[in-house]
């Protein structure tokens, strides 16, 4: 069954992560998804705009909605992000903003002049959700050419979206903290439970407490290693700068090799689902996903 | 040895407020607790602290409805102390940091309680004691050179000097099982009640009557034993405590009828009369098949006519106990409650500076019965008892100290409890379980000592007490570690539990009327001719219980029929 | 009121230290019975009367009020009062329901940590005390808003567990952190009208190396509170009243990166990643920015090397913030008060609205049942 949904990409995926962005837009035809870019939105604030003004990320978030929701009245069935951070920060403005309507004018009467308004109860769900809820694990599985077979894989969430679970809509029906594993095993990767799947990548504080940040980057890569993964997978962009661009010095920071390739979600899917290495931007990781790569060697050739 | 002037064991509110009283007269002070001092009971009151601080309050009228509270058995001119002094207590917090609650004009909001003429109950939504407890707990870590902290250090006995004056403690450190003698020139007990003695209980597990057992080990007498309150509100479910403060922000008591039954009861304050009154009431409706739930036997407890703000901001922390142990959401649905064991009135007879008649030794809070509270103790009257006599208590033990030399102890007392230690933790497994002992006696309190008592089932209770203290002797435990053996502090408890239970049922069966908590369905009316007095239990040579009179002090109010 | 269910058979294992016998931690099970709705605690200490009176908990009030009893149960820190049977089982592993000492705190015996040696000691760091003006106590109350003790009623209800502290995923890998208990009680003062050293409390906690800028943002903290205390969302708020109230420029580039990342939302609409990293240090000609980049170089190189960042996006700004957002920023920023909405103070419309019934019937009887006269 074929979704339309208004698509929220983030920052980092048209910044220093294009490969997920790109990845994403490769996926969704064989998914049968269609993406209606939000593409005059703006950050979602990471939090942090939030930390310095409440109202000001409520409102630029409630702008977000808006505009996405000026796409589900055009058709589209719901609003989708690729980036747990994104998730995280626009579910606790939608938690304010849903649960109060004085609060909801207040914003709105912010939007007014450029003709927007935001009306409580949005369905915005990170691909993650989106793929096992609305597409469904069954259908994912029959969508699979070349099943990730052998291919040892740690999920890594990003705190933003488990986190805290009323927020997010974690529950009995919707347990989203376990969703990971079950996507990588549809696509026929073989789980690697490890301490580190539902911690926080450090990448936050990089510039504040380095030393820290770091640390808690290399810790996870290395519990990773330790449970014998061949690579991490992750819905946040943000993570994956710490976990990935920063590794050489996350390595340094433990004081020990780490070499843990780290997939975006919708690499991970396009392999399974037939993309090449190069489809889906895998050279240009700074960690080479050399496992991931000789696993598909014999049938799509190395990357470059 | 470690040597103080004032030296106080428990760490509620009563011994915070009295090491820090004590600390601010320059003397030196230890502060000794069996549970990090924020654990203490006090952090569980909820509802507030009662003060005559409004313009259109007096605190004559406080001191009156309390009088009429205790049904005339409070000493009055110790109801005098507490009720003018309270104001000042209060502002006294609020200036060191509680976070009391405000009205639209940025002064203290007050709300109504039960038994009282006006609203002078000040709080804290409905974490009172919790804020109380952890602002003086901040107080202790600002004074933290001026008062040495024994956190985790459990009383084992009270020490006596020849002359019977009290000379410090021994107390193991239950970290590391360390036993030593700590020496005082002034002891103050302010080590909580005795709700573990019953069960269901609203009490913590750590109320468990140690400072009365000590107290009345070495020779100080037990007052106004026989008054037990229990609390109207208690969760059927679990025996929690839901705060009167519901009632005092306008919920409902309704029967299986859907009847605002107090009508009958208290037709004037309703809901609000005091607790063994409304109590009763409960139990009257129960008993009489007009009870709700499984077997009839609860209470309706309709918070749902409160509007939902302001149960949310003023009731936060029931909401959540609705929720999480009864699974009901207060604000929709009403909630079944019962009258549930909550509190002693009595315990280690004081004076008004909470010095008892052992020299050395002051009680405070609700170990101590000054009494303040009589026959029945209002609600938001206990975090007040406990700061103002705290506070006395502190002020003189520090006053008495400044005129004496340190006293010397030897360790003999030390060594006797040592070898009581290694005897229980050597008991062959032979015996009977302390849980299984622990058990049966809550149980047979909970029957024969609650809201209607008679002498029948009185009796049948006495005669499981002596029992269960003879079991209690060979009952074994399984730790026989040092490190945290909480098993054998489990069974020193069963023992201090086991006197105040028994000083309870002796002196309940004295009693030959109905007054205040104690009612006797054999002796229904108040008989102000021969029992308006104190009922005293002391310990004789052969480790049982005697009985003694004291006069109940009356200052301004006579004696008349209770009305609500 | 739904139906309770009956007892069944629960396994608890619970993980044992012993101290004194030189063996390693190890696993101990109970299958002990009780109704699912009554808690992990009440499980334990069945266990505890039945079979062995030496399993080491700490526990008092048994009702999430006294914070004896943090634990940790199938690897998530709470109170074991606060954990209902039912609901352990259902994240259980195998059916079994794991009971585990807190984390970040050296283990004394079985479940029962050191809390004094990091919880309470970094609670005293925060100089947990209220510092009113002494010299000027008025003689009855402070006055004070209303909301503002509501407000800081949040923190108060803090009652300590360490719950927080167990998980801090910031205390994880810097033990120094001072944590989310110890900054939460330092909002407590700080959102406090009648303190007089918020400034003072606020630079101190700014500095710190570990201190309100070593939060990550994990949320675990909001997570384990059984209490609502949200520590995350009240570093949160130390942080905006530091930088917004105060303009404290920390040395750890606190202030910088908030006003950098605003700055850079507010230009470019989209997160410039290259111009964040600068501007936190103080911009690019900052020292402490280009010993930063000089760190990150080699890192940079390789992610333009693979493509990854182009020397486009690197330098210039492909992105240019819409209009409106420029508009929403000036409008919000202008305001002469900062709005906060706090859904703990102001509840939700839901929480508002009035009760059902409507209006509750004179002798309150409730629905379905007759009102008798």
């Amino acid at each position: 069954m074929s979704k339309k949904v208004a698509y929220w990409p983030g920052c980092v995926s048209r910044g220093f992560t294009p490969e997920l962005h790109g990845s994403m837009a490769k996926v969704a035809p064989l998914l049968d998804l269609e993406l209606i870019e939000l593409d005059r939105a703006c950050c979602s604030g990471a939090g942090v705009i939030a930390e310095h003004n409440q109202e000001l990320a409520d409102t630029l978030n409630a702008r977000t909605f808006a505009m996405a929701q000026q796409e589900i009245r055009n058709g589209a069935d719901l609003m989708m992000n690729i980036c747990s951070t994104c998730q995280g920060a626009h579910s606790e403005s939608q938690e304010r903003l849903d649960a109060s309507a004085e609060y909801r004018a207040q914003v709105n009467e912010t939007l007014k002049p450029d003709g927007l308004e935001y009306t409580a109860g949005i369905s915005n769900k990170n691909f993650l959700w989106l793929l096992v809820e609305e597409i469904g694990l069954e259908a994912l599985k029959s969508k699979v050419k070349r099943p990730l077979t052998d291919l040892k894989v740690g999920p890594f969430y990003g705190c933003y979206i488990v986190r805290p679970k009323s927020r997010i809509g974690i529950d009995d029906e919707h347990p989203r903290d376990t969703y990971l594993p079950l996507v990588i095993e549809a696509l026929g990767g073989t789980v690697i439970d490890y301490a580190g799947s539902h911690k926080c990548c450090g990448f936050p504080i990089i510039t504040m407490n380095t030393e820290a940040s770091l640390a808690q980057a290399g810790r996870h890569l290395g519990d990773a290693k330790d449970a014998d993964a061949d690579c991490l997978v992750t819905p946040c962009p943000l993570c994956h700068l710490n976990l990935d661009l920063q590794q050489p010095l996350a390595a340094k920071a433990v004081g020990r090799k780490l070499d843990m390739p780290v997939l975006h979600l919708p690499q991970l899917v396009g392999l399974a689902l037939g993309l090449s290495p190069k489809e889906i931007g895998l050279q240009r990781h700074v960690v080479k996903p050399t496992s991931v790569i000789d696993w598909t060697t014999s049938v799509v050739g190395s990357v470059g | 040895m470690p040597s103080h002037d004032v030296l106080i064991i428990g760490a509620g509110l009563a011994g915070q407020r009295a090491a820090l009283a004590a600390a601010e007269t320059g003397v030196t002070v230890a502060i000794m607790s069996k549970v990090h001092p924020v654990r203490s009971h006090s952090v569980a009151a909820a509802g507030g602290i009662n003060a005559a601080v409004s313009v259109d309050d007096d605190w004559r009228s406080h001191a009156y409805d309390t009088v009429k509270g205790s049904d005339f058995l409070g000493d009055q001119d110790a109801i005098e102390v507490m009720c003018s002094e309270a104001p000042k207590e209060v502002m006294h917090l609020e200036h060191i940091g509680v976070t009391f609650h405000r009205n639209e004009t940025g002064h203290l909001d007050l709300r109504a309680f039960g038994g009282a003429s006006v609203k002078r109950t000040a709080y804290v939504a409905d974490i009172t004691g919790q804020a109380i407890l952890h602002v003086l707990y901040e107080q202790l870590m600002k004074h933290h050179e001026t008062v040495d902290r024994y956190e985790e250090w459990f009383t084992t006995s009270l020490i006596l000097d020849a002359e019977g004056t009290c000379t410090g403690c021994v107390a193991r450190h239950i970290r590391t099982g360390r036993m030593e003698v700590f020496t005082a020139k002034n002891v103050i007990l302010a080590s909580g009640g005795a709700g573990q003695v019953w069960k269901p209980t609203t009490n913590a597990l750590i109320c468990t009557a140690d400072g009365i057992a000590q107290a009345y080990r070495v020779g100080v007498p037990l007052m106004d034993m026989e008054m037990i309150q229990y609390h109207p509100t208690t969760l059927v479910e679990n025996g929690f405590l839901i705060t009167e403060g519901a009632r005092g922000e306008g919920a409902h008591l309704l029967n299986k009828d859907g009847e605002r039954f107090m009508e009958k009861y208290a037709p004037n304050k309703m809901e609000l009369a005091s607790r063994d009154v409304v109590s009763r009431a409960e139990q009257t409706e129960i008993n009489e098949g007009r009870g709700v739930g499984l077997n009839g036997e609860g209470i309706y407890l309709d918070i749902t006519v409160v509007p939902k703000k302001r149960t949310l901001e003023a009731l936060r922390e029931i909401v959540n106990i609705g929720k999480d142990f009864a699974g009901v959401d207060i604000t929709r649905e009403p909630i079944l409650i019962r009258p549930g064991q909550h509190y002693i009135m009595g315990g280690v007879k004081t004076d008004i500076d909470g010095a008892t008649p052992v020299k050395g030794l002051y009680a405070a809070g609700e170990v101590a019965c000054v009494s303040v509270h009589g026959g029945n103790r209002l609600g938001a009257n206990s975090l007040l008892d406990t700061l103002i006599f705290g506070r006395r208590s502190g002020e003189h033990a520090a006053e008495r100290s400044k005129h004496m030399a340190m006293p010397v102890n030897d360790d003999a007392i030390l060594k006797r409890d040592e070898a009581m230690i290694s005897e229980i933790i050597n008991r062959p497994k032979t015996g009977r379980r302390i849980s299984e002992i622990k058990d049966e006696l809550g149980t047979i309190m909970n029957q024969k000592l609650a809201v209607y008592r008679d002498e029948a089932g009185m009796l049948e209770a006495q005669e499981v007490v002596k029992r269960l203290k003879e079991e209690s002797r060979s009952a074994y435990i399984d730790d026989r570690g040092t490190v945290f053996n909480q098993d054998v502090l489990g069974a020193i408890e069963l023992g201090y539990m086991l006197d105040a239970a028994e000083c309870c049922v002796l002196a309940a069966l004295e009693r030959k009327e109905s007054r205040g908590a104690q009612f006797r369905t054999d002796y229904p009316e108040r008989n102000d001719e021969e029992w308006q007095k104190h009922i005293n239990t002391t310990i004789t040579a052969d480790d049982e219980p005697a009985i003694t009179y004291s006069p109940v002090t009356i200052t301004q109010w006579q004696p008349e029929e209770r009305k609500y | 009121m739904e139906p309770k269910k009956p007892p069944q058979d629960f396994t608890l294992r619970v993980r044992r230290y012993d101290p004194e016998s030189g063996e390693a931690p190890y696993w101990d099970e109970h299958t002990i019975q009780l109704e699912p709705h009554r808690s992990v605690l009440e499980g334990l200490l069945q266990a505890k009367g039945r079979f062995d009176g030496s399993i080491g908990v700490r526990c008092s009030c048994k009702a999430a009020i006294c914070g004896s009893c943090g634990v940790r149960v199938n690897g998530q820190p709470g109170l074991a009062c606060h954990t209902h049977l039912g609901d352990a089982l259902k994240t259980a592993k195998n059916g079994v329901i794991d009971v585990e000492p807190m984390g970040n705190m050296p283990v004394i015996k079985d479940l029962i940590v050191d809390m004094d040696a990091v919880h309470w000691k970094k609670i005293q760091r925060v100089t947990p005390w209220l510092l009113a003006d002494d010299e000027n106590m008025p003689e009855r109350e402070h006055i004070v808003p209303k909301e503002a003790m509501v407000d800081v009623t949040q923190t108060m209800a803090c009652i300590q567990c360490g719950a927080c502290v167990s998980d801090c995923l910031s205390m994880e890998v810097d033990p120094l952190f001072i944590g989310p208990a110890a900054l939460a009680k330092s909002y407590r003062f700080v959102g406090d009208p009648r303190d007089t050293q918020q400034a003072e409390r606020l630079k101190d906690i700014a500095e710190d190396p570990h201190g309100m800028y070593s939060c990550t943002h994990c949320f675990k903290c909001i997570e384990a509170c059984p209490k609502g205390v949200a520590p995350m969302s009240q570093i949160m708020r130390l942080r905006r009243r530091a930088t917004g109230d105060h303009h404290i420029k920390d040395r750890n580039n606190g202030f910088n990166h908030e006003k950098a990342f605003v700055k850079n939302i507010n230009k470019n609409g989209l997160l410039h990643e290259n111009d964040l990293l600068a501007d936190s240090f103080g911009g690019k000609l900052n020292p402490a920015s280009g010993l930063f980049l000089a760190k990150s170089l080699p890192v940079i190189t390789r992610a333009l090397l693979r493509g990854k960042a182009t020397l486009k996006v690197a330098l210039l700004h492909p992105h240019k913030a819409p209009a409106d957002v420029k508009r929403i920023f000036d409008t919000i920023e202008n305001r002469d008060k900062r709005n906060e909405f706090n859904l703990y103070i102001s509840g939700t419309d839901e929480d508002n609205a009035p009760n059902q019934p409507e209006e509750a019937p004179q002798n309150g009887a409730h629905a379905g049942q007759e009102a008798t006269a």
